[in-house]
């Protein structure tokens, strides 16, 4: 993924990325002179200050899904128990070796689930989480 | 797998958390109250981003090799955007609102000049870190902020220095006025203390509308920075407010008529003393007119206590309700018996109640009326009494109240930003 791509995920707008016809000034006071001096305002960026993001590798994938145990994990939004449980139908239909388990995640949307993790690390080979209405 | 309605959501929280490449599968919106052969036949359709049959590309999701870009480790740090921008006038407002930094109106410049003389509102240094925010605690990483930065949105907010400790006081509580969420959230901030009568606040008549400049700056203020300073109101990413909410525009502002209430101000039920400056901020659903409610108008003594519980029957008792009334209304309830607000708060706590079977259909009404209750039997919708908070406020033109399905979050104070 390229740098403009990732700014405009993490809320970078499309003006600031397009370079906009505004001059990026970077030192204040050299700002101040040259831009009285062209019959310009400065004025100040008041955004406030991202965290720096700390890259996670994804998890090593599985060669094949045959005979393997996949957790459905709902977050809690209503309707994905029941998506949850038409995936683990499809399995038994079309990958009757898969095993699914459905398990509801502890804690509001967002919340870790340190329990459950450990579970599906104990005894799952993969998981495929659902999220949203 | 995530419903296509938040595909930039998904996207872009995956990239703040350090995972930009992952592997996300879509469906179509909604899932919510589909049948089960709809759900399924999503499973044997596309996924509506890539065009691709969806169970192949989850089952591909879970095979395919990762690529390099997918194993990387490190660090990358965010910028957002140069320091200062120069340009005439015009360009610079119009520039201010295409990079989604206002509220899509013009704003008061900031200029170093202006941002200077806001700094002099407090003795708090400009480098010194306010606090933290996010759109939703949990859900997206915090942004942290200093005086300084603080300021700037004050400046283009039209805020003057003496109202500066009240954006500060609002900006370390961390209570963004612009929550991610799908419903369209609305914040409410109650003012308390002598500061009411130093900024000239208005808290008479139309006290909750644009009469009075340190009430409708300090609102805008809270509006500015909490999409500068913590990232929230970017529609689709950290803004999903299906319907959005014009209250965001300067939020409720209300400084409490505590020489016109017979009760307690809010901010000394919450601890702090009666000459403290504190500002109690609220988040959840809208506000509402309390006009009209059941016990109103008819009798020759209103029965102010039944209108209030009864417009608070469409309340959703994941959040709590905050009642505003008229000092006349106050005075009323007095006459009625209720001496202090923690008695209105238990009066109705006891008698607000909703049929078990009228519970259940609720969003979260399975917690507190499980299917072990019979459908007719009443439950009622706060299990405490505390999940009820009032202030006074109004010119006493007419004896109304509103109704605003709001939680208590915090109180800060505003002396400490002083």
């Amino acid at each position: 993924m390229n740098r403009r791509k990732m700014l405009s995920l993490l809320g970078a707008s499309p003006a600031m990325l397009a370079g906009a016809r505004i001059e990026a000034e970077t030192s204040k006071k050299t700002n101040a002179k040259a831009g009285a001096a062209a019959g310009k305002i400065v004025a100040l960026n008041p955004k406030g200050n991202p965290p720096p993001i700390q890259l996670v590798p994804m998890a090593k994938r599985l060669d094949t899904l045959d005979g393997k145990t996949i957790y459905l994990v709902s977050d809690g939004f209503p309707g994905a128990d029941h998506f949850l449980n038409q995936i683990a139908i499809w399995f038994r239909k079309n990958m009757p070796s898969v095993t699914t388990i459905y398990r509801l995640k502890a804690g509001q949307f967002a919340d870790d689930d340190p329990k459950l993790n450990a579970e599906i690390k104990a005894n799952g080979n993969a998981v495929i989480m659902a999220i949203g209405h | 797998m995530v419903t296509v309605a938040f595909k930039d959501l998904a996207l872009s929280n995956a990239a703040q958390r350090g995972m930009p490449h992952e592997r996300i599968c879509f469906t179509p919106h909604p899932v919510w109250g589909k049948t089960d052969e709809e759900m399924y036949a999503y499973l044997e359709g596309n996924d509506p981003v890539s065009g691709k049959p969806l169970m192949k590309e989850v089952i591909g999701a879970l095979t395919n090799p990762l690529t390099a870009e997918e194993s990387k480790t490190g660090e990358v740090s965010v910028s957002t955007g140069p320091e200062t921008f120069a340009d005439t006038e015009d360009n610079l407002q119009q520039y201010y609102i295409d990079n989604g930094m206002t509220d899509f109106m013009q704003i008061v410049l900031p200029t170093e000049e202006r941002v200077e003389a806001m700094l002099k509102g407090t003795s708090h240094k400009p480098d010194e870190v306010v606090g933290k925010m996010s759109p939703a605690r949990g859900s997206y990483p915090d942004w942290s902020f200093t005086v300084r930065q603080v300021a700037i949105n004050a400046v283009m907010a039209g805020a003057k220095p003496e109202y500066f400790p009240t954006v500060l006081a609002m900006a370390a509580s961390g209570v963004t006025a612009l929550s991610s969420s799908t419903n369209s959230f609305a914040v409410a901030a109650i003012i308390n203390g002598p500061i009411r009568d130093k900024l000239n606040m208005n808290y008479g008549i139309g006290a909750m509308g644009p009469f009075a400049q340190p009430n409708a700056a300090i609102g805008r203020a809270w509006t500015m920075l909490s999409r500068n300073l913590s990232n929230s109101g970017i529609p689709g990413q950290t803004y999903l407010g299906t319907l959005g909410n014009s209250v965001n525009y300067n939020n409720l502002i209300i400084p409490e008529n505590e020489k016109a209430s017979p009760w307690t101000p809010l901010s000394v039920q919450k601890g702090f003393k009666v000459d403290e400056n504190v500002v109690s901020l609220f988040v959840g659903f809208s506000i509402s007119q309390g006009q009209g409610g059941i016990g109103l108008g008819v009798k020759p003594v209103p029965q102010y206590h039944q209108a209030i519980a009864y417009n608070c029957t469409p309340f959703l008792p994941l959040f709590g309700a905050l009642i505003v009334f008229d000092p006349l209304v106050a005075q009323g309830l007095v006459e009625l018996g209720f001496k202090t607000k923690e008695q209105l708060a238990e009066w109705l706590q006891k008698n607000q109640t909703i049929s078990a079977k009228d519970a259940r259909s609720t969003l979260t009404g399975g917690r507190w009326a499980p299917e072990s209750i019979p459908d007719d039997q009443r439950v009622t919708y706060y299990q405490r009494p505390d999940s009820y908070n009032f202030v006074v406020v109004g010119g006493q033109t007419n004896p109304y109240h509103m109704v605003a399905n709001m939680s208590y979050r915090v109180s800060v104070s505003i002396d400490q930003w002083a």
